[in-house]
């Protein structure tokens, strides 16, 4: 075989640059938000303005690693190298966001709680995921034939979404130190200031942007990848 | 299946007993560790149904690990692997049969393990029979997340370094649930135990369904 066997979309490649410029703005908008609109937390001052940057990271960590997860379906389902791609760049912009989502909430225990790290179940089960996805690239890593070191992966991928809800439900299951979940509360409405709920969701919508730019900067990398992969072949 | 499951369990139990390496590496590390951990922490602290129940439950964790890998090194060893697994059905039986067989494997390790454990640390047990329904279910809930994870990892070099970090952090709720169960079983919380006791049979349940879901898929 001596081309490519795999389709190469144009449409990733046409929109990255107005996805990049969009994340950006909303990135700014959402900053200015978090730094000078929202009002001054009565309990925690101006320190508890780090939750625009904590919660946004962990939502994409969650995000990132649910991606990995359907991905991996798509991968053992249909063998298309296109999911293979969105596994792998899902699972390194997780790993990227978990590992910023935990040095965003030390920096917030420390003044808070006193502590640069406890041992508490929500921290714990999220250094444990971050742990985990860090398996998966190194599982990714010492695999060499394409097809089969994307079957491995996807088999983790898999087991691994396990600790997501683990992770996201620890405050609920076990005594915490770590606040109750603040907007998606079974209890009902967000416990929040409606102008910080606005900040905030605002900052979702931005690092959402950002994910997706990397997301779309990186199934592109991989996808040509791929592609010299099998022309060779 | 169910008798393709048993014909590789059994030949696996066979060629354990005529060459019982797994098992006397796993009892032993047990040993060590127990031995260390008084030492470490002195005797008093080891003696404490929580430290005592989680260091168990780590040592069994890496038992399960060693016990695992050892048993696909012999199929590898012997060239069986591709034989076993271009059977009809021969990769739901290969997953289910080392589930079944690891599973024995590790009742009888933990039995050792845990009677030496409470015969050095001088243990006082308060519920021997939810004692023993805590181990059994931890030692159910063990192995299939160990053998999926052994069968991704085959054959890759660094292998020994990545099962652990592949398995043990998806082994984090079992090991809580059978720590925290055998601590509740030493120190007579009955309820506690039986309810530890549930989670694990549930743990022990999804996985199996998993692994019988995904091995078939991953396996090479």
């Amino acid at each position: 075989m001596t081309e490519t066997t795999i389709p190469r979309g144009n449409t990733l490649p046409r929109i990255r640059p107005w996805l990049g410029i969009a994340a950006a703005a909303s990135f700014v908008v959402a900053s200015v938000m978090a730094l000078f609109w929202a009002p001054t937390d009565a309990v925690q001052g101006d320190v508890y303005r780090i939750l625009y940057v904590h919660v946004p990271l962990a939502w994409l960590a969650y995000l990132a690693f649910v991606i990995v997860f359907l991905a991996s379906v798509g991968w053992l389902w249909t063998k298309r190298p296109f999911f293979d791609a969105v596994a792998v760049a899902s699972a390194e912009i997780g790993v990227l966001f978990t590992g910023l989502f935990l040095v965003a909430g030390s920096i917030w225990a420390k003044p808070t709680w006193g502590v640069w790290w406890t041992w508490e179940p929500r921290l714990v089960t999220t250094a444990i995921m971050f742990v985990m996805y860090v398996g998966y690239l190194l599982l990714r890593g010492l695999s060499t034939d394409f097809s089969r070191r994307a079957t491995r992966a996807a088999a983790f991928g898999i087991i691994a979404v396990i600790d997501v809800p683990i992770v996201h439900l620890s405050v609920l299951w076990a005594n915490s130190l770590h606040q109750l979940p603040t907007v998606l509360r079974a209890a009902g409405s967000p416990a929040l200031d409606s102008s910080m709920l606005l900040t905030l969701m605002v900052s979702l919508f931005a690092y959402t942007l950002i994910y997706t730019y990397f997301m779309t900067s990186r199934v592109s990398l991989e996808r040509a990848r791929q592609g010299r992969l099998w022309t060779r072949i | 299946m169910i008798d393709r499951v048993a014909l590789v369990a059994t030949r696996e139990l066979r060629a354990e007993r005529r060459q019982p390496d797994g098992v006397v590496a796993a009892v032993t590390f047990i040993a060590v560790l127990v031995l260390l951990e008084s030492l470490v922490v002195g005797p008093q602290i080891a003696r404490d149904a929580d430290v005592a129940s989680a260091l168990f439950w780590l040592a069994l964790a890496f038992a399960t690990i060693l016990a695992t890998m050892r048993s696909f090194d012999r199929e590898l060893e012997d060239d069986a692997l591709e034989g076993l697994v271009a059977l009809p059905g021969g990769r739901d039986a290969l997953f289910g049969g080392k589930v079944l067989s690891l599973t024995i494997v590790l009742l009888l390790v933990a039995a050792i393990g845990g009677l030496l454990s409470l015969v050095l640390l001088d243990l006082p047990v308060a519920l021997p029979i939810h004692l023993i329904v805590v181990v059994l279910l931890g030692v159910l809930a063990l192995p299939p997340i160990v053998v999926v994870d052994v069968v991704l990892a085959l054959r890759l070099r660094a292998r020994a370094a990545l099962v652990p970090i592949l398995a043990l952090p998806v082994l984090v709720p079992q090991l809580v649930a059978a720590t925290r169960g055998t601590s509740a079983a030493l120190s007579g919380d009955a309820v506690g135990a039986l309810s530890w006791a549930g989670l694990l049979f549930a743990f022990a349940v999804v996985y199996t369904v998993i692994g019988l879901t995904i091995v078939p898929a991953a396996i090479e």
